[in-house]
């Protein structure tokens, strides 16, 4: 094993305990929680086997591995971004629902107040 | 019958023009609602002082979100008709009977009070930028649908039920009217119509579109739009 493989195993596992601890402590769910704990698998698994990788690599015509494994870390990166930004978006549709529906409640709650 | 009309009167930090326009508003005889939306002035105190009929929001909302609960409301409360009516003193409420009419004529779904249509209304209201904005989104919304808005941005309008019960269920969050009047437009089950009106400089406050916003917005309608011409037909 290189020194590269083993920063770089050593990095991954590290990553990988941080999402563990965040969802043991609740402050994450488990179906956001998938997509960051298989990027540092993956990376875990390619700084284990790097050979496929870089024989993928020379195939797709990249000049070298590192560059391709660039390219697909900052594409996954993209997607979970704009998956989040998504998912803000209903939950601003839903908040907004909240807010008008209980504002409106609130406001039937104290005209019956001043019926009685 | 005469038709339950509700005015809807959406609020945000409107203290120096809210008492006048609310005591023209009461006089009138019409049902009326303020959204107030989550104002930090002290809006909230003179609705509370003046007894004034309104929903406080508990969160700010935005101008779409705070008249959608005004339509709400009025969907709520079976009202026939609900006009959005600007707190700031830009409109005109003796022009609401003219606003009404074609709704009750049963002429159109929706009517847009317009300061374009009849020369002697228009004039003084606006900027040269937002004038160009709304000849522009004219412009465009003709391109895409082949039919007329001359005032497609006007904050007072007039909706029948049917629309208020769309409304309710669903309304754009940002610049709603220039939105909802195109998705209107190209469904082919309501009606639009155009109504002269005259518009007051407003007395008081802001309005939502700022000058160095204006940018933003019409890349924002412009968008919105657009991708409605998509195929998708929302109120089909």
């Amino acid at each position: 094993m290189t020194r590269l493989q083993l920063e770089m195993s050593l990095a991954a596992i590290f990553t990988f305990a941080l999402i563990l601890i965040f969802l043991k402590k609740n402050s994450l769910s488990v179906k956001n929680s998938i997509a960051w704990l298989l990027l540092p698998l993956a990376c875990l698994l390619i700084a284990i086997f790097p050979d496929p990788l870089a024989k993928f690599s020379g195939w797709l015509g990249f000049q070298a591995p590192s560059n391709f494994f660039f390219v697909i870390l900052i594409g996954i990166l993209f997607l979970i971004c704009f998956f989040l930004t998504i998912s803000i978006s209903h939950q601003q549709a839903k908040i907004n629902k909240l807010i008008q529906e209980l504002s409106i409640l609130k406001q039937k709650d104290a005209k019956n107040d001043k019926k009685k | 019958m005469k038709p339950k009309v509700l005015l809807i009167i959406p609020a945000f930090n409107e203290e120096k023009s809210l008492i006048s326009t609310l005591s023209v508003v009461s006089n009138s005889g019409y049902d009326y609602v303020v959204i107030n939306d989550g104002s930090t002035d002290s809006t909230e105190e003179i609705l509370n002082n003046g007894n004034y009929n309104h929903i406080s929001l508990i969160s700010n909302l935005g101008i779409g979100g705070a008249v959608q609960t005004g339509y709400k409301y009025a969907y709520e409360n079976s009202y026939d008709i609900a006009i959005q009516f600007d707190a700031d003193g830009q409109h005109d409420i003796s022009f609401v009977p003219d606003l009404i009419k074609p709704i009750v004529n049963q002429k159109a779904n929706l009517a847009i009070g317009s300061c374009f249509i009849d020369k002697k209304f228009s004039g003084k209201r606006s900027s040269i930028v937002r004038s160009f904005g709304i000849k522009f989104l004219s412009g465009i919304i003709f391109l895409l649908s082949h039919k007329h808005i001359y005032d497609p941005t006007s904050g007072f309008r007039a909706a029948d039920r049917k629309i208020i019960e769309l409304f309710a269920e669903d309304y754009p969050q940002e610049y709603p009217e220039p939105v909802s009047n195109y998705e209107l437009l190209r469904s082919k089950h309501f009606k639009i119509k155009e109504v002269p009106v005259k518009m007051n400089r407003r007395t008081g406050g802001k309005s939502s579109i700022h000058s160095w916003k204006s940018a933003y917005a019409a890349i924002n309608v412009v968008i919105s739009i657009l991708i409605l011409s998509l195929g998708r037909k929302k109120y089909d």
